[in-house]
Parts: C-alpha cells; structure tokens; sequence
C-alpha cells in the first residue's frame, strides 16, 4: 500500500515537472505583458517537431534538441510579440484574446498540412528504460525531463531577481506606466518575455519527445492542465504556478490510482474550484515571483 | 467481364456526415450505379447506406457495427461484426494461457464502454476471467498510474480499448513498469503499416482482431505481393477488403448480366462463393443471409511481428504462431 501511494507520487511529480514548463510559461506572459496566451499549448507541439524532425533526420537526441528548440521558440516569440501582439495591447482584452486563440487555431491547421494527423514517435535508448528500486521504478526519460524542467524554472526565477533585465520585467509586471517612467523600454521587455515562455514551450515539447508522441492537437493536452495550475498558483506568479503544476500531477496520480483512472482529473478540477472559492486569487500572491 | 469495363467512380466523403449524404444521393442520381463500395467509419456507412437503401442501389461494406444488419435489404456485409470481434479478443487470450486472467481498460467515451461491455458480457461464456475493468479519460498524459493498477490486479492478458495515442503510451508504460503482459489492441487503426512506421518496435507483439489481413489466404498474398511491389507496403485490412468487395460486385454484375442495381442486388443476395479472389475473406467463404450479414464472416487475429501484421488466429487463417509476450 505505501509503496503505491510512493509510486503514485513519483509519477505525479515527473509528469508535474512538464505541467511546470507549460504554465510557467503562460503565468510569465500573463504576468508581464498582461495577456492570456492560448496559444501556448501549439507551442510545445512545434518544439515536439523541431525535436522530432531532428532527431529523425540528423540523429540528434531529443534533449539534446533542446538547445535549437528554445532558441528558436525564442525567437519565434519576440516575432509573435512584435508583429502581433504589440498591436493589440490595450485597455480592451477581447482583440488579445482572439488574436491568440485565431494563432491557436492558424498553428493547429497549418501543422495538420504540414505534418498529418498521424502520431510521431522517437525512440532513444533510454525511452522505455526505468531505474528500478524495490518494488519501485522510475522512468528514465521523466526523470530527466524532471530534473531540466526544474533546473530551467530555477535559472528564470535567478534570471528575473538577479538580472537587470529580469528585474525590468518583473517591475513592469508590477506597474508598466511607473515603469516606463523609470525608463524601462516595455517593448523590448514585452519580447523578451514572450520569447522566453515560448522557449520553455519549445524545451517541454523537447523534454516530451522521448516519451510521448507528437501530433498536431498534442498541445491541447499539456495546455489545459497549464491553464489549471496558472490559476491554482495565482496569475503572474512564477513560483505558484510551479508549485501548482506539480501538486496538479501528484492529486491527478492519486486520484487515478484510488479513485478511479476516469477520475484523475476531477481530483484536479475539484481542487481548482475549492482553492477559487476559498483563496479566489490562487495559492501564490500576486505579481511576478 | 465480358467485354464489358467495371467502372469505378470514387468520392470523397471527407468523414463528414452531410456530406455523405449529399454525395451518396449526387453519386445515384448523376451515375446509373450498380452498386456502391463503402464508407470507412460505421456512422458515415450507416447514412450512406439509408440513401442507398431509398434508391434501391445495393451497398457493400467493411464497416463493423451490427446496426447494418438491422432493417436493411441493400447493404450487404461480407465481414466479420463488431460483436464477433470481442469473442474473437477473448478467443485470442486463451492462446496466452490456460487461464486467461485479463484486465479491460478502456477510454470513458461511447466506443469504449460499448466496445468493452461487449467484451464484459461475452467473457463468461468464453471461460475468460477479467480480473480488472476499468475505464480512463481519453488523451491522458501518464498512464503510469492505470498501469500500475493493472499491475497490481496480476492480470496476464491486456485489453486496451483506446484510440493511437493512448494505446501507444499505454504500450511504452508497460514496458518501463517491466511487466510481461500481453496485449490487445482490438480493432483499431494499428493495423496500419504507418502505426508501425511511427511506433516501431514497440509494436512488436501488440495483437488485434482485423476484418481482412494480408497474408491470411494465398489469394491476399497475391493481391498484397502486387501492392507491395508498387507501394513498397502491406494492403491494409480495408483496403484488401476493397478488392474482395470489387469481385463480389463483379461475380453478382457476371450473373445478373445486367448493369441494374436491382438485378445486381439480387444477385449479390445469391452470391455463393468459396474461391477466387471474391472469397478473400477470413474463412475463404462468402455467402450472404437474408439480414445482408456474410454468414460464414469472422474475424481474423492479427500480431505485429518483425515489421509485418501476421495473422495468427483462428487456426485456419493463421500464418504464424502467436507470440506469447
């Protein structure tokens, strides 16, 4: 029975670490540029790809991948944030709100042509490997995505308390107008964000490649649990939404293991909704953390 | 045919139920059709086969659901029934062991519950026990956790009632857990030679139950060696199933000696075949009964072995022996 529960909590906590990546990215955007990026979830089906591709046509291992994923959805983010969303910042939110959900949905289409429908796997050779402990296993290609998963939370968290620019945005999250004022460029600190949560995008789809396949509506998956943990931790909060995606994975675990495997999420669900009833702005405080 | 060319007119239904009407009924009334071939998916085959059925056009199909059998005197099925593929599953888990002990897990959504509640209701009559039975949310992103209650209900024998994507991480979940379980897909789009293009090696060993395969009878191998030859790929189950179909409808037009789809339905009825390419179907025989249902129809079972979908169930279709894990 202990070890159950211990390996319930063990698969919670790897899956968790992937949930991190996405949401940390969603409540960064949030946070600094002050709008709801539901695009994110096709984000880290194009990083899937990138590493996909690569890793069928040059053998190039898909966490290695990572190292062209996050700079290009680094890029591909400043883009989107200067060519798209710089032109919709305002006091109204619906022109955002569409315009990311029409990139959702532009994104879901065009990869339908580009890719098929069909479901892309890669194997590597530690894939379907497992570190076995007792009676306990652990999957080796979660686990790495585990512990890069946390190690690149960690150097954002170092990024935005250490670095000028990091405390740029994070002022800006705080006050843009004071901000501005202090002479912080919001554009350039607006690109910068983007770019950075889409590159944690790209590195959550590398991460994903050894163990989970690729297809067009794969981000659909990942994003609604982001959603789920962005809230739970409060908007904007960096740290929330790391705590919350990895309570998300342990509750959904749990509650596939004792309550039943169609039950997973409503663990997670119910927890949503107790915390927005109880602590309406989430568990974390506010702002950029 | 003597002299006379078959014609084939082809149509995009684009898996779209209004369109399956309206290019059934322009397909009727712009063409003087014999017959018609189809669909793919059961629900697109259930409508096209009602426009068919009002214009007395005879319909001939590899869709699975017993509904088509129900009130229908145009559409004719020369393959095995959906309820004949769950026995067929349970059949297969005696090939495993003695003592099939099976979990059923199963994605929560209308295809799963009816698909594994067949397989539920049959189990007992076929000495069959399910030792867990439990439905999932489909498009999950672990399957660690269903995975290690299946290892904890000490079933030998899995049915996995799930589309791709599940199924694939359900297959790479047990292989890291390390547990030594069968596995069985049922009837799905694994039987595809891109499921294992895509999958690889994890396919290896994962069993399910098909209307048609390749290598079943030495006339698929003919047929399958022509496509492979021009393809460099298998004839996937549907599409042999195709070319069968095509020589019932030509056998029928031969003995109607008429292109009328009354007279070719008719003759369909009639059909009464046990060799030649018209009897490419599992059992070698075709011959129709009054609800349309090809009366010696069964399923074949089917197991990925070295790259290629071998059929190793029943007996008489196999091509090579079951591989137990």
């Amino acid at each position: 029975m202990l070890e159950t529960v211990v390996q319930a909590v063990i698969n919670g906590l790897l899956i968790g670490g992937i949930y991190a990546l996405v949401s940390i990215g969603v409540t960064l955007i949030f946070g600094v540029v002050k709008i709801v990026n539901f695009a994110q979830g096709e984000f880290v089906m194009i990083g899937m790809y990138i590493s996909f591709y690569l890793a069928t046509q040059f053998g190039i291992d898909p966490i290695l991948s990572l190292f062209v994923s996050m700079p290009v959805l680094f890029v591909i983010g400043v883009l989107v944030q200067h060519f798209l969303i710089r032109r919709v910042l305002g006091p109204n939110d619906m022109p955002q709100i569409f315009l990311t959900f029409a990139l959702s949905l532009l994104l879901l289409n065009l990869s339908l042509l580009l890719f098929s429908a069909n479901y892309r796997t890669v194997h590597t050779s530690y894939s379907d490997e497992a570190f076995h402990l007792g009676g306990l296993y652990i999957p080796e290609a979660k686990l790495i995505a585990f512990v890069v998963a946390m190690a690149l939370s960690g150097a954002l968290w170092v990024f935005l308390h250490t670095t000028d620019l990091g405390k740029a945005m994070r002022a800006a999250s705080q006050n843009r107008d004071v901000a501005t004022l202090m002479g912080i460029n919001p554009n350039r600190v607006f690109a910068v964000a983007f770019g950075a949560a889409l590159a944690l995008a790209g590195a959550a789809g590398s991460l994903l490649m050894p163990f989970y396949s690729a297809y067009p509506f794969v981000g659909q998956v990942f994003v609604l649990m982001a959603f789920v943990a962005v809230v739970l931790g409060t908007l904007g909060n960096v740290i929330g939404a790391l705590v919350a995606s990895l309570m998300m994975g342990v509750a959904e675990s749990l509650g596939i293991q004792f309550v039943g495997a169609d039950s997973g999420l409503i663990v997670v669900f119910a927890m949503l909704l107790l915390t927005l009833a109880f602590k309406p702005n989430g568990l974390g405080g506010g702002r950029v953390r | 045919m003597r002299a006379t060319k078959l014609n084939l007119i082809l149509s995009d239904v684009q898996s779209d139920t209004t369109v399956t009407r309206t290019e059934t009924d322009r397909l009727i009334t712009g063409n003087k059709l014999s017959a018609i071939h189809g669909c793919f998916a059961s629900a697109l085959t259930l409508i096209a086969s009602e426009v068919a059925e009002r214009a007395k056009v005879p319909l001939i199909t590899g869709s699975s659901s017993d509904q088509l059998n129900k009130g229908r005197t145009y559409t004719f099925t020369p393959f095995a029934r959906a309820s004949q593929f769950a026995k067929a599953q349970l059949q297969m888990s005696k090939l495993v062991s003695d003592q099939p002990k099976v979990a059923v897990i199963f994605e929560n959504t209308a295809f799963g519950t009816s698909t594994s509640n067949g397989l539920k209701e049959l189990a007992p009559g076929e000495g069959v026990e399910i030792v867990m039975f439990e439905p999932y949310s489909a498009g999950f992103t672990d399957a660690s956790p269903l995975i290690n209650k299946v290892k904890a209900s000490g079933a030998n024998a899995l049915f996995s009632v799930s589309y791709l994507n599940d199924l694939i991480l359900i297959v790479r979940t047990v292989k890291q857990v390390g547990l030594n379980i069968a596995i069985n897909g049922g009837s799905g789009g694994f039987v595809i030679p891109d499921f294992y293009k895509n999958v690889g090696k994890l396919a290896e060993g994962l069993q399910g139950v098909a209307h048609w395969n390749h290598d079943m009878d030495e006339n698929a191998q003919k047929v399958n060696a022509e496509y492979k030859k021009r393809t460099g790929d298998f004839l996937f189950e549907y599409a042999g199933g195709l070319v069968a179909q095509t020589y019932m409808i030509a056998d029928a037009l031969e003995r109607a000696a008429s292109p009328d789809p009354q007279k070719v339905r008719e003759a369909l009825s009639a059909l009464d075949v046990s060799s030649g390419f018209a009897a490419m179907a599992p059992g070698g025989k075709v011959k129709f009964g009054p609800d349309g249902k090809n009366v010696y129809g069964r399923p074949v079972g089917v197991q990925w072995q070295n790259g290629d979908l071998a059929s190793v169930f029943p007996k008489d279709d196999a091509r090579a022996p079951l591989i137990k894990s």
